[in-house]
């Protein structure tokens, strides 16, 4: 990658790109992998250099952001694996205008982080080059500047059922969401769109949920 | 701090200002076409106690022309989702898409609901009834203070916009929590946190973009999805009734503090035998469906099930030869609670009759 590039995606990140230039560095970057994969890098760096509130890194992802810093002076070399998870979601983007692109592919890769979920009351760890390079189990959250509180999610106590909607539920659930308010339909129709797809051949409710004869 | 490190702390500010733009550009351009006009909020906030606000927020999401990408988390899985609406001459149109794995979409256009599943190879289209004062849509009302504490928790800036994070607690278990930071200027919730009776978030949207236009193109409520080979569930058809036939009318018995029934009606959905009867509660926050269908080779066994569908639940029994499914944006013990609860009503009634 040429320094010029470099150098205008660090003033990207800086907000010092003129906004014409920040459109087309936009544009190249939903095309252009190595782009993406330098942009997911700074991401996780500067999440975990904000100390991100919500975000919990485990061992392995730590592993990553340590490697990160260590080559960071040179930010040279191939993309982290699942650093970014573009994937299908860069056809959408494309026909998008540039800073939407930009501002998608970089919410991408922050929200990355926070797949995963984090467990137990949460808890205030300060970052320190010795936790990134340890590569430990970390939990960070921001030291409080703002006034707004933030529960950090927790994952079910329980399993959950699988999440399979099959055709009958889908039926239900189409037809109820006409009749919530507009952020519960949204929530309803996110959770449905992002289930995990049916295994081939399954489709009755039966597979999908627990089922008890009395 | 080399260059690259100290950029990259300012990586949401690059993708706040992105959105801010495209929300800024959509305020300079007031929708050509999009009646009743969307609020406006620029006063300051004690202009508008927490209930409005809610209301505005509800306005914006129903009027405002919009295309957002945004993360949804539920269950320790993080997904992208791409929404569009659009309201235009009146008429609704609205796509949501999941942007990782699925391939899932849903398209309303107008009285149409298009479900895509490529996993199953399926199409859902639903129709629903044309006039809208069949649709009861829940609304924040004085009684809705009772059994939720809706309160305004401060201002606070969210992807370099400001917002105000309005909490709605419930104050009992049989609904949920929401926390929403809804954006001052255009009163569109930027981010929105769904939480048990415990205060435990159980599911959250972030918008990562959102741009707000006068216009969207039709193009954009096309699917994406391939559909060759899929079959195709429809229920075009609205449901009739025999000259003289009567059906039975459905109710609760009992039911949660708050709830009530806002919505009678019989409709085919896709791939049913027949109509089935569809009941609506809401407490003006949460609301619960129930589906009520014949189910004559349940053999007089009672038969449960219970479902979820990210935070919503989804429980179905089926008794005496009826099938009784609600679902709803509650916990399980809610649905389960109503749906136990749905008995046919005295006397009858003809199918399609409405009640609110």
């Amino acid at each position: 990658m040429n320094e010029e590039l470099d150098s205008q995606l660090s003033a990207m990140f800086d907000n010092e790109l003129p906004t014409a230039e920040c459109e087309l560095l936009a544009r190249r970057l939903s095309r252009d992998e190595q782009l993406q994969a330098r942009w997911g890098r700074y991401a996780i760096v500067g999440a975990v250099i904000r100390a991100e509130r919500g975000v919990r890194l485990n061992a392995q992802v730590a592993r990553r952001v340590s490697v990160v810093l260590r080559s960071e002076p040179a930010l040279a070399g191939p993309a982290a694996t699942g650093v970014t998870r573009v994937r299908n979601g860069m056809r959408w983007w494309q026909p998008l205008a540039g800073a939407a692109v930009a501002a998608g592919v970089a919410a991408v890769s922050i929200l990355w982080l926070r797949t995963e979920a984090p467990s137990g009351t949460p808890s205030t760890v300060r970052l320190t080059p010795a936790v990134l390079q340890g590569g430990a189990q970390m939990h960070v959250r921001n030291g409080g500047a703002q006034s707004d509180s933030y529960v950090v999610p927790r994952p079910p106590t329980q399993p959950r059922p699988a999440l399979v909607p099959s055709t009958e539920l889908a039926n239900y659930v189409v037809a109820h969401s006409m009749f919530s308010t507009p952020v519960a339909r949204r929530n309803l129709l996110s959770a449905f769109m992002t289930s995990e797809p049916a295994a081939s051949g399954t489709e009755e409710p039966q597979n999908n949920a627990q089922s008890t004869a009395q | 701090m080399p260059r690259a490190l100290r950029s990259s702390g300012r990586l949401l500010s690059l993708a706040l200002a992105c959105a801010v733009s495209g929300v800024a550009l959509a305020e300079e351009r007031a929708p050509q076409s999009s009646p009743p006009a969307p609020p406006q909020a620029h006063g300051p906030s004690t202009e508008h106690t927490p209930a409005e606000w809610l209301e505005r927020m509800n306005t914006a999401l129903n009027t405002r022309n919009y295309d957002g990408t945004f993360s949804h988390w539920q269950g320790g899985q993080v997904e992208m989702l791409r929404i569009i609406h659009r309201l235009q001459d009146g008429v609704v149109s609205e796509r949501l898409a999941s942007l990782d794995g699925s391939g899932r979409e849903f398209i309303r256009t107008g009285s149409s609901l298009s479900c895509y599943l490529p996993d199953k190879r399926t199409v859902l289209v639903e129709q629903r009834p044309t006039d809208q004062s069949l649709v009861g849509f829940p609304t924040v009302n004085p009684q809705t203070a009772n059994f939720y504490d809706i309160r305004e928790a401060g201002h606070t800036r969210l992807n370099h916009r400001d917002t105000h994070v309005i909490t709605v607690s419930p104050k009992d278990e049989f609904r949920y929590g929401y926390r929403l930071w809804i954006d001052d200027s255009t009163a569109m919730p930027l981010k929105s946190q769904l939480s048990d009776a415990h205060g435990h978030v159980i599911e959250q949207i972030v918008f990562a973009s959102l741009t707000l236009s006068s216009r969207l193109a039709d193009a954009l409520f096309k699917p994406e999805v391939s559909t060759a080979g899929f079959q195709w569930l429809r229920n075009d058809a609205a449901p009739q009734l025999l000259p003289g036939a009567t059906a039975t009318a459905w109710n609760a018995m009992r039911l949660p503090p708050g709830f009530r029934m806002t919505v009678r009606s019989a409709q085919m959905l896709p791939g049913s035998a027949g109509p089935v009867d569809h009941i609506v509660f809401t407490d003006g926050f949460a609301s619960v469906s129930v589906f009520v269908e014949p189910q004559p080779d349940s053999g007089g066994a009672v038969i449960t099930q219970f479902a979820t569908v990210g935070s919503s639940s989804a429980f179905s029994t089926v008794a005496n030869g009826q099938k009784i499914t609600a679902v709803g944006e509650v916990p399980p013990a809610t649905v389960e609670y109503i749906a136990s609860q749905v008995r046919a009503a005295q006397g009858a009634s003809p199918v399609g009759a409405r009640g609110r």
